[in-house]
């Protein structure tokens, strides 16, 4: 699924608002037709995975970053994951020299598709992807949306200017414009 | 050996010699002369009024008007922290005042119970001062702890919501910060106890000296002083921060601005 429309109209307030990271203020939101309260928001986190526009991994070695979610508690389950790093660096045309450089040398591109693979690594049955293809080249892009549309058990809502990026999307959703508050 | 004292007329000799800061704040007209005055009649008044009143607390050396001494430092204390991190004081200064009880209370009953031995656990010679020096300690401690927490939370939310998104429990996510925050906190007393003896002589061992004791009961003394107050930072802080972190983060697991007063 594909979420587009003028910057500022509120594309990326909704993934926020899908994570319970912003309160909506009006409406409700359900994932799997649960309500997201915020006795639910912990459980309905771990259900999902986000790539923020700029994503900032923290510190330490790419390595580092891609198994601290396997740190936390809840996915203590999935850390047997890590061994298809490699190959998702391969899919993502990532170098796997990558793994042991400083998460603050890579380059923006880079540093979303290391984001991305952490997200794939996790399991998780929704994506909630934020212009993932804005630091990326055409190539890379591609990549990325034939990964996604290669697993029919996953749902992606994507934020995107770009209508082109998986193009063979279920449904589009224009937002409309209006002036707010909160910026994208 | 016992103290000499300073007799009134001699302190205002003592006054005296301010005549030489003055002079040279005059001179290159540097303009904090008034600060300074002020200061100076702040001091004077401060531990005039101090002194009275300890010299009551110590003459009666009633236990429980001891422990309320400390607990109204305490109570200060609280104040002073909210005040110093930028943080609004009524969502956490219930939180902060048991963060520094318990920062206080623990070392300073071990210092009294199992290293002086004192049959009298609230004796006003040992516990006042011992417990005004931890508690100071542990005011700074948690100034920077807290502060540096709050504050890199805010500066990196980005990073702290990513862990959020990746399935983290609250206490996971703030892993990162609250490691960084003690280590901002315990490393000044690192850096002292490394150094100790070396640059100058410490505040503790300083007094027991002028009270009369042989240097090697004073070193004795410092000693103790520098592990009780290295334990009680590193209890306060943690307490301070934890306990902080239930008020400072709404039931989604967000950052509460309404925490920062700027």
């Amino acid at each position: 699924m594909i979420l587009t429309g003028r910057s500022g109209a509120g594309k990326s307030t909704i993934l926020k608002c899908i994570l319970g990271f912003v309160l909506p203020a009006a409406g409700i939101i359900r994932i799997d037709g649960e309500l997201l309260v915020r006795e639910s928001v912990w459980r309905l986190r771990r259900e999902m995975a986000y790539v923020a526009q700029e994503p900032d991994l923290g510190e330490g070695l790419v390595q580092d970053v891609l198994e601290r979610p396997f740190t936390y508690r809840a996915n203590f389950h999935l850390r047997g994951n890590l061994k298809r790093t490699t190959d998702l660096f391969e899919r993502l045309l990532l170098p796997v020299e990558l793994l042991d450089k400083e998460i603050s040398s890579l380059s923006g591109g880079e540093k979303q598709r290391v984001a991305l693979i952490s997200a794939i690594l996790l399991d998780r049955r929704i994506f909630l992807l934020d212009e993932v293809s804005s630091a990326l080249d055409e190539t890379s892009e591609r990549a990325i949306a034939q990964f996604f549309s290669s697993d029919d058990q996953v749902t992606v809502l994507s934020v995107s200017h770009n209508r082109q990026v998986f193009s063979d999307s279920d449904r589009i959703i224009e937002l409309p414009y209006r002036h707010s508050e909160e910026g994208e | 050996m016992n103290t000499v004292d300073i007799s009134a007329a001699s302190l205002a000799i003592g006054y005296a010699l301010l005549i030489i800061p003055l002079g040279i704040l005059l001179w290159h007209r540097i303009p904090i002369v008034g600060q300074t005055l002020v200061a100076i009649v702040r001091m004077t008044l401060q531990l005039l009024l101090v002194g009275l009143y300890l010299q009551v607390v110590f003459k009666l050396n009633y236990p429980w008007l001891n422990g309320l001494w400390l607990l109204v430092m305490i109570g200060v204390a609280d104040f002073s922290i909210a005040r110093g991190c930028g943080l609004r004081l009524t969502k956490l200064a219930l939180p902060l005042l048991v963060a520094l009880f318990a920062g206080v209370a623990v070392p300073l009953f071990f210092f009294m119970a199992l290293i002086l031995r004192q049959p009298n656990l609230m004796e006003a010679q040992y516990v006042i001062p011992i417990g005004g020096m931890i508690l100071g300690n542990c005011l700074r401690a948690d100034i920077v702890g807290i502060s540096n927490f709050y504050e890199a939370i805010r500066k990196s939310e980005k990073c702290f919501l990513h862990s959020l998104a990746q399935g983290a429990r609250l206490t996971e996510a703030i892993r990162p910060f609250l490691r960084d925050a003690i280590r901002a906190a315990m490393i000044p007393m690192v850096a002292t106890m490394a150094t100790i003896g070396l640059v100058a002589l410490p505040g503790m061992m300083t007094g027991v000296i002028l009270g009369g004791a042989s240097p090697m009961t004073a070193i004795k003394y410092q000693i103790a002083i520098m592990i009780a107050i290295f334990s009680g930072t590193s209890i306060t802080v943690l307490l301070a921060i934890w306990l902080t972190a239930k008020k400072g983060f709404t039931a989604y697991g967000i950052l509460d601005r309404q925490i920062f007063r700027k």
